[in-house]
């Protein structure tokens, strides 16, 4: 008889297998009891990829992780990499918690934070979602939030970087990057849009056996039937210039799948070369169509027809309105009614390239946007209407000023033609650094990274180099302490993290610094009539944080406190967080996190 | 009436334990183990001998049979369960968790002849038994548990400590 089974006698698969179930803390433990338990433990990469399979749902993009997975198990040394990301999440949780001690610095830990790139995102996910009674629930919140943005911004601009060196990058891809950069998320990644896209064309091949059997322009039809069946219907004339309508994986996402015909071309086109059919964007005047092309030495229709012309035989289709195949006849014809020269009707009527279709998304949020504040502006003043709208305005503003700068024509490449209407690169330059210093000013890698090279050799090149090296010099500094020690500061009457109405203007703000007396620059003082306010220039000054995400500089006589029975609204808990702790309702101020610049406050 | 007790005799098999003992039981419930389901195909269903399971005996194939016919009717495990669905490795139910209530020795066994019947559901639940039985426990407490001989010099414990730093308190 053998001797009964136990532990140590269990063969190695069946331990490996237990071993599966375990935690990283508890394989640990058991693998310190004895010599031959560690070397199972330590020797076997089934239990360290299963690890790595489900302990991290997001990856770095250099770690090529799923063709890592679905390689040999032996060509990665999964232990270490597990260990590896263990680490990872272990930094970040204390970068971040650097980041929220004090100013000094953060611009740096952000970026360190950052360069882990997706392999922080489960962490900062984690932080983001800390529960309500943290005692810094919205620094914690607002910057881990903001480094994940970060994080998802520099992936973008990294793909738009691709295309503009030439690389080989999916439409889907392309625009998918505008996802990337203004919505921060858990479902917001490249693997989304791109499974979204293979589960409909698993189900366009499933729904039309022998589709592709088809002749090309039956396929082109039914595609486009597909689709409208699916829910993809373009949008109703009302909303048409909605700010979501222009981001891919939004589009694919939502129930309605309400999109721009530039979306929805993209997403007929990403479909098509799923399933063998060769269709391409047409940047026609105002409006996005598909052309469609046969395959060479064959008709439309699937007839053979050799030719020696390397001109394939090709149709119009216009997704976002119908199913059926439009006639180029009238295309040319409302080419003409537009005023538009013959000679030029090729360039409209052509397949266009993805960066072309980057930009028309860049100049279309650019308009959303814009018709988002003109509606606004003048009827209630200041407010926060950027909370109504998704993805965030300002960040889809700001991701259309960097496609812009991307891959907007360079100077040398003006040739004056239709087709090359956008204006300069540097014209963008402006807005994109007042976005960058209002909202992100952890971004400075990335001007210095991605922006500077653009303007190498030229006065702007220059200027910004100087410029991001006195942010990196500023942020390694302490902050200069105000101490309310002296008579001076004790007469300054409010303190940090006290929210207030403006007495004129009747925004709702929030006190994140002061000064004893009006210390803006002469210029700003006669431009604003500030000698002309009661007090004038000599009485104390607030920086304030404007529910409207704006930054502003206000008078110590416009500062009305609000009663102790008005809570903060949504807006200002959102954007109190880069500044305050917490909101503390008992003492109904915002307790401060910038104690280093206002130790007394 | 004959026709009635070949129905009944092909619905139930005979299996041989390590200890000679016969044991009759359902078709459906044997066939649970991808070994004898195997076998009696391979056997063509026609033969009423009895099937030799030599390295299984008695007491444990009964335990092994009496899940078998608990889980009769289970859907075939899939294949591809590698990725989230083990994570959550603790949930075993309730059935399960009261029919592994059993010595140390016995749990061993079943857990080696689920292997070697190839039942993979048993096989989990039996892993993760164990595991539970290992979760949250010191070095120490998993030795005493499974009285493992601690073959480490205070050197290699020392070692093995600092290369596991990175698994403490983060």
């Amino acid at each position: 008889m053998a001797p009964p089974p136990s532990f140590t006698a269990l063969p190695t698969e069946t331990l490996e297998a237990i071993f599966q179930h375990l935690d990283p803390r508890s394989l640990v433990s058991v693998s310190r009891t004895s010599k031959h338990i560690k070397q199972i433990t330590f020797d076997s990469p089934v239990i360290w990829r299963h690890f790595c399979r489900t302990h991290f749902k997001f990856w770095a993009v250099h770690h090529n992780i799923s063709e890592k997975f679905a390689g040999p198990l032996s060509d990665v040394d999964w232990r270490e990499l597990f260990i590896y990301r263990m680490h990872i999440e272990k930094r970040t949780t204390q970068l971040l918690n650097k980041v929220l001690q004090r100013q000094q610095g953060r611009i740096r830990y952000i970026n360190e934070i950052a360069d882990f790139g997706d392999d922080a995102k489960e962490t900062l996910l984690q932080e983001g979602a800390c529960p309500d009674d943290a005692e810094d629930v919205l620094a914690r919140r607002y910057y881990a939030n903001a480094i994940l943005e970060r994080i998802q911004r520099e992936r973008a601009i990294r793909i738009w970087k691709g295309i503009s060196n030439g690389a080989d990058i999916s439409l889907e891809e392309a625009l998918g990057a505008y996802d990337l950069f203004t919505r921060a998320g858990d479902h917001v990644d490249l693997d989304t849009i791109t499974s979204d896209l293979d589960r409909l064309a698993r189900e366009l091949l499933q729904e039309y056996q022998g589709f592709t059997q088809f002749s090309t322009r039956r396929q082109a039809e039914v595609l486009a039937w597909f689709l409208r069946d699916k829910g993809f219907q373009g949008v109703p004339n009302p909303s048409y210039r909605a700010l979501r309508n222009s981001f891919i994986g939004l589009v694919l996402q939502s129930p309605d799948h309400e999109s721009l015909p530039l979306v929805s071309v993209a997403i007929y086109c990403a479909l098509a070369r799923r399933v063998g059919l060769d269709a391409r964007p047409c940047g026609f005047l105002f409006h996005v169509y598909c052309l469609i092309y046969a395959p060479k030495d064959h008709t439309l229709n699937g007839d053979y027809s050799p030719t020696n012309s390397t001109e394939l035989d090709s149709m119009y289709i216009d997704p976002f309105r119908s199913t059926s195949e439009v006639d180029q006849g009238d295309l040319e014809r409302m080419l003409q009614e537009m005023g538009v020269p013959n000679s030029e009707h090729d360039a409209f009527l052509s397949d266009t390239t993805t960066q072309e279709l980057v930009l028309r998304t860049a100049r279309n949020i650019m308009n959303s946007v814009q018709t988002i504040r003109q509606q606004d502006a003048g009827i209630y003043g200041v407010h926060s209407i950027w909370l109504n709208e998704y993805p965030d305005m300002d960040n889809a503003f700001y991701a259309a000023l960097w496609a812009m700068l991307m891959l907007g024509p360079r100077e040398e490449e003006q040739s004056g033609s239709l087709s090359n209407i956008s204006t300069r690169r540097r014209q963008y330059l402006p807005y994109l650094l007042e976005h960058f210093q209002t909202h992100f000013p952890w971004d400075v890698t990335l001007l210095e990274q991605h922006v500077i090279p653009l303007f190498y050799n030229q006065p702007e090149g220059q200027r910004l180099l100087a410029f991001v090296h006195s942010m990196h010099n500023l942020d390694s500094m302490r902050k200069p302490t105000n101490a309310r020690s002296t008579p001076t500061t004790q007469r300054v009457k409010f303190h940090v993290g006290q929210s207030f109405k403006h007495k004129r203007y009747h925004y709702e703000g929030v006190i994140t610094g002061w000064d004893t007396s009006c210390d803006a620059g002469e210029e700003w003082i006669q431009h604003m009539g500030v000698d002309r306010l009661t007090n004038g220039r000599n009485q104390s000054f607030y920086h304030v944080l404007v529910c409207d995400k704006s930054v502003r500089y206000v008078a110590e006589e416009n500062i009305a406190p609000v009663s102790h029975s008005t809570q903060p609204g949504e807006a200002m808990l959102r954007l109190a967080g880069r500044y305050f702790k917490r909101w503390d309702s008992d003492a109904h101020t915002f307790v401060s996190n910038v104690r280093d610049e206002y130790p007394d406050d | 009436m004959a026709s009635s007790s070949a129905t009944e005799a092909k619905n139930f098999v005979m299996l041989t334990t390590s200890d000679n003992a016969d044991i009759k039981v359902e078709r459906e419930v044997a066939e649970r183990s991808i070994l004898i389901k195997n076998l009696l195909e391979d056997l063509g269903g026609e033969s009423g001998e009895a099937i030799p399971i030599p390295n299984v005996n008695e007491a444990v194939m009964k335990k092994v049979l009496e899940w078998c016919e608990q889980h009769r009717k289970d859907p075939p495990a899939s294949q591809d369960d590698d990725s989230d669905s083990r994570k959550k490795s603790t949930d075993i139910d309730e059935w399960d968790q009261k029919f592994m209530q059993v010595d140390q020795e016995m749990l061993f066994e079943i857990i080696l002849a689920a292997n070697y019947l190839d039942i993979k559901a048993l096989l989990d639940v039996g892993c993760k038994t164990v595991a539970n039985m290992i979760k949250g426990k010191s070095p120490d407490e998993i030795r005493k548990t499974f009285n493992i001989q601690n073959d480490f010099t205070p050197e290699e414990e020392d070692q093995i400590r600092r290369e596991n730093e990175w698994a403490e308190d983060r």
